[in-house]
């Protein structure tokens, strides 16, 4: 009897397989876990399977919020920048407004 | 019954492969002038990155005022540190990790305790994710919008979002945020799952109920 028989025959709790989600989310695996008991788990457990699928899709989409926002700092602070930068720096004349092109 | 095999590993690229910090037009040059004092290059690096910055801030802080000084300080260090960027790594990636350190240098200077995260983080019982043995609630799948995702967010507490952020949205490894935040390994990787699982129970109801339960959060 090899090491996965012996998982198989002593399925988990749905406790115990979330119990092990944190590192498992963590290791990277491609895909596929390495414990069967845990995969075995997972195919025959809808909530666990549901929970994963969703924990995935958080993730995947927290992405997407890499791309800047709408939102940008008031105008402000690149006059508090500008002045203080000017003042350590030395530096004649700061742009009043950042601009993205250079002339 | 039998279901569909569920890879458990993200299905995506791990986020240390996902492409970060794809170059922008022009950066180059800004700062090789920015290197030599050329003060229309650092408005223009201010205006490239402003954004993404202040973004980061905001969401580590949870606050626009603190958020905005947060700002300031970053591209204040940026620019008298600049002539020390060797090209080692993507600009961005060099002026996120700078503005990380800045924020996090700040809130212990404020007291925040980032070590105990466990107490720090989930501070009621109420705020922590419940375990989910048996719901019947529909897949998020599909549904959750950038606006929506953002909202959810912003309303984890604050060491759950300090570790999603810095994790599934810059991309940053368990190791490195261990360092950062001065914790266990183990802890990020538990405090991550927590701050997804409470995501998770936020998104849920913000799908069912019409007054969406993460926009009042967010509103406090
Ligand atoms: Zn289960």
């Amino acid at each position: 009897m090899t090491q996965n028989d012996q998982n198989l025959s002593a399925p988990i709790s749905c406790a115990d397989f979330q119990e092990r989600l944190p590192d498992l989310f963590a290791s990277g695996s491609n895909g596929v876990p390495d414990d069967l008991t845990l995969q075995h788990h997972l195919d025959t457990c809808e909530n666990c399977a549901n929970l994963v699928r969703d924990l995935q899709y958080i993730a995947d989409q927290a992405r997407m919020l890499l791309e800047p926002a709408e939102e940008e700092p008031s105008p402000g602070v690149w006059a508090n920048i500008q002045s203080k930068l000017s003042a350590e720096l030395a530096i004649p004349e700061l742009p009043l407004t950042p601009k993205l092109q250079t002339d | 019954m039998t279901l569909q095999a569920v890879p458990i590993a993200p299905s995506g690229p791990a986020p240390s492969l996902f492409k970060r910090n794809p170059p922008i037009a022009g950066e180059a040059e800004a700062i090789e002038s920015a290197k030599a004092g050329d003060a229309e290059a650092f408005s223009k690096l201010y205006a490239l990155h402003k954004r993404r910055v202040y973004t980061l801030c905001l969401r580590m802080l949870g606050n626009v005022s603190e958020a905005e000084d947060m700002t300031q300080e970053a591209f204040l260090h940026l620019f008298r540190k600049i002539g020390s960027f060797r090209g080692e790594s993507a600009f961005s990636t060099w002026l996120h990790r700078l503005t990380v350190n800045l924020v996090l240098m700040q809130l212990r200077k404020k007291g925040l305790q980032l070590v105990s995260l466990e107490e720090t983080i989930s501070p009621t019982d109420e705020d922590s994710p419940k375990r989910d043995f048996g719901s019947r609630d529909p897949q998020l799948t599909g549904s959750v919008d950038r606006v929506t995702l953002e909202r959810a967010v912003a309303a984890l507490p604050p060491g759950y979002r300090m570790v999603f952020v810095l994790h599934d949205v810059e991309g940053y490894e368990h190791n490195e945020i261990a360092t950062m935040l001065e914790c266990s390994t183990g802890n990020s990787k538990s405090q991550l799952h927590k701050a997804r699982l409470k995501l998770r129970e936020l998104l849920r109801q913000n799908g069912q109920s019409s007054q969406p339960a993460v926009l009042k959060e967010a509103a406090q």
